[in-house]
């Protein structure tokens, strides 16, 4: 993991200290709220429906036992004993309290972690892929170019005034994991014939009122040029974005508004005057971060245990998990396991503090001590051996964390909706649990396989509801809720925005109405092998929209 | 009938919070059952102690929420403000070390 240098640490220790100042400050009223505003969105901190919230900074998901068991102890000790984990990998806390929030502060910089970059019109944290580093299908570890956009984004003087948030998302897999597709600069690595190491470069994309898929700006970008090209982009973006309109400021807007030929002309222009700056990476520059990246110290073992195998045939529970919640490792003798955060106990992404505590401790127990976050609103233990699976298992299992369902239709990713965000329009929670509660069903839900199903609480978009399979958006008509169906989107390498499919369904008819899409899905895949997203692409929105409407 | 009560957020807390007026003196409280309405108050007596309020560094953002009266109780008109006034709708995950925080804090 990236260790902070001395000059990261007097950064961070000199923030919370101005921050201290300003909350002081605006108790006296010596701020209004409309100056101290400002200078709290810079430091992750909102005001919500309820309370205030706190979103913490988990820089491309990456979590050490020692800062989830401070992440536990912030839950415990200044919240009321939990936290939400979000699609962007960060943790938001619902219940600070102003007056303390300075402590809070000071107990995070002391693992090296703070809420810089969570809110606010700046580069936001980029997010990853939580498979980095052990994935399969992995080309290259994107941890070290997210490491070096951090640094390179943080307090950059030049976008600390952007037109509107910026986030961005790197990928180093043939799949993407990290919704690469949707954020305002997204990156995939890949090798040319060549061999060597660059970057596609994507645009504009992004979920909201106005979805966009990102656009494809450059094919090949040498590793090297990925500072001083993405420097070129956001200062195109700095001149040109629009800053009359909150809704048409992010770059989505401008790269649509100017047209992808044109961008790129603007970007390529740029990047000719700064391409050869000292932003250029050298080798140097990417094998001193790459080198806090290294693979920790794996034991050889084979890719085979008796006693797993053993238990396979004779705990059939055991077996559904295996199933559904591993993935292969590129080392062989281990697993990489997914927690699931979605049960029926709790709201999608929401972990206790007690949970907290004991992951970090399984965490150090049987998967050197890390622990990552994901888009879909999950936590994964990246390194745990073959022979650990079963143990590993009834620990999570009496921790309600072994739900078998990643990646199927109960693995919800929603928002927090009306339930504490004060832009919502609608729930999402209720929903989510709703539809937790109707489709318990693990044969059933195993049956239906690879699916995708996300809640936002309005247009914002903060669910994602746009690029799931099936998508669900609150809105308030008349001032009840109803909600919204969108179908065939996609966040991963094959991203696409979900169309709606008709008029809205009132809370009581919704979760019926998912049942009536799942139903026609299953009337008409061609075998089981073919998922809900294939099935819906080959036969169109009208067996669904009969069904529903017919 | 509906009435009007003025909400706002604790600054220090940023808890939901009700103007309350008892004996002519301002309260804020963050029980919604002690808001007092227009059908006891004038608009304007509100209004003053909600700025003086603001002013004061007391809350955030005060505004006015239309409610209604339901067998003898207030109840807020939308939905938005029902759950402002009663919290989260769903289960939370508490568990039973931290519940007595919550307690604590409330
Ligand atoms: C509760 C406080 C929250 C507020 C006030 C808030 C606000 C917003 C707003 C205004 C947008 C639209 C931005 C735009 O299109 O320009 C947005 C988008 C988004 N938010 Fe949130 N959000 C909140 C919570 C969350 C949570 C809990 C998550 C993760 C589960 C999240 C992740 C996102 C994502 C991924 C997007 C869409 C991607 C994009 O920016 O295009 N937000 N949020
Ligand atoms: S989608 Fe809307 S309701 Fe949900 S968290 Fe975002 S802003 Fe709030």
């Amino acid at each position: 993991m990236y260790q902070y240098s001395q000059a990261d640490h007097q950064l961070l220790l000199e923030r919370v200290t101005q921050f201290r100042d300003q909350v002081e400050r605006r108790l006296k009223g010596d701020l209004s709220e409309e100056e101290f505003k400002n200078q709290r969105l810079r430091n992750g901190l909102y005001l919500q429906l309820h309370a205030y919230m706190l979103r913490v900074a988990v820089p491309y998901g990456l979590l050490s036992s020692e800062q989830m068991r401070t992440l536990a102890h912030i839950a415990r000790r200044y919240d009321r004993g939990y936290g939400h984990f979000s699609t962007r990998q960060n943790i938001q806390y619902n219940w600070p309290k102003l007056e303390e929030v300075p402590e809070i502060l000071d107990a995070l910089a002391a693992v090296e972690m703070h809420a810089i970059q969570t809110s606010g019109n700046c580069i936001r944290n980029t997010t990853s892929d939580p498979l980095a580093g052990v994935a399969r299908d992995e080309i290259a570890d994107p941890r070290p170019y997210c490491e070096l956009i951090r640094q390179w984004s943080t307090f950059h003087p030049e976008f600390n005034f952007l037109p509107r948030k910026f986030k961005i998302a790197v990928s180093g897999a043939i799949h993407d994991r990290a919704a690469v597709a949707v954020h305002d600069i997204g990156l995939r690595l890949v090798k040319n014939d060549a061999g060597e190491l660059g970057l596609e470069v994507y645009v504009g994309g992004g979920l909201g009122r106005t979805p966009m898929i990102g656009k494809l700006v450059r094919d090949f970008l040498p590793v090297h040029d990925m500072l001083t090209y993405m420097e070129a982009i956001l200062r195109v973006y700095n001149q040109l974005g629009r800053r009359d309109n909150l809704y048409k400021a992010r770059i989505k807007i401008l790269v649509h508004e100017t047209g992808e030929e044109k961008f790129r002309e603007l970007v390529e222009a740029e990047w000719e005057n700064i391409k050869a700056s000292k932003l250029r990476l050298r080798d140097e520059d990417i094998d001193a971060i790459r080198a806090h990246f290294k693979d920790p110290e794996y034991e050889d073992l084979a890719d085979f245990d008796e006693t797993f195998d053993q238990h396979l045939l004779t705990d059939t529970d055991f077996a559904k998990w295996v199933d559904n919640n591993l993935e292969l490792h590129k080392k062989s003798g281990y697993r990489v396991v997914y927690l699931s955060l979605k049960s029926p106990d709790q709201p999608p992404g929401d972990v206790t503090a007690d949970q907290m505590d004991s992951i970090a401790d399984l965490a150090d127990r049987y998967s050197l001590g890390q622990i990552r976050s994901t888009h879909r609103q999950n936590l994964v233990l990246s390194d745990v051996k073959l022979t650990d699976l079963y143990e590993l298992w009834q620990e999570l299992k009496n921790l309600g964390l072994a739900t078998p369902n990643y990646n199927h239709l109960t693995d919800i990713i929603a928002c927090p909706g009306m339930d504490y965000c004060s832009l919502a329009t609608a729930r999402s929670l209720p929903i989510a649990q709703a539809l937790t509660d109707r489709f318990e069903n693990y044969d059933y839900v195993n049956d239906l396989g690879d699916i995708s199903l996300n809640i936002s609480g309005c247009i914002n978009a903060c669910g994602h509801h746009h690029v799931a399979n099936i998508g669900i958006l609150g809105v308030n008509k008349k001032g009840i809720e109803v909600y919204q169906l969108t179908l065939g989107g996609s966040a991963r390498e094959d991203a696409a925005i979900g169309k709606i499919i008709g008029p809205a369904f009132t809370a009581d008819e919704i979760v019926g109405a998912v049942g009536t899409v799942l139903d026609v899905y299953l009337q008409n895949r061609e075998d089981e092998e073919e998922d809900f997203l294939t099935t819906y692409r080959r036969i169109g929105q009208a067996p669904f929209k009969e069904q529903l409407y017919g | 009938m509906t009435y009007k009560i003025y909400t706002a957020s604790l600054l220090k807390e940023g808890l939901v919070a009700y103007l309350s007026l008892r004996d002519g003196e301002a309260v804020w409280t963050t029980d919604f059952t002690n808001a007092t309405s227009t059908e006891q108050v004038a608009e304007e007596t509100l209004k003053l102690e909600a700025d003086r309020g603001e002013q004061n560094n007391i809350i955030v953002g005060p505004y006015t929420v239309d409610v209604t009266s339901e067998d003898g109780r207030l109840v807020p008109l939308e939905n938005r403000e029902r759950i402002r006034a009663g919290g989260p709708t769903i289960k939370l995950p508490i568990s039973g070390k931290t519940k007595q925080h919550t307690q604590a804090a409330a």
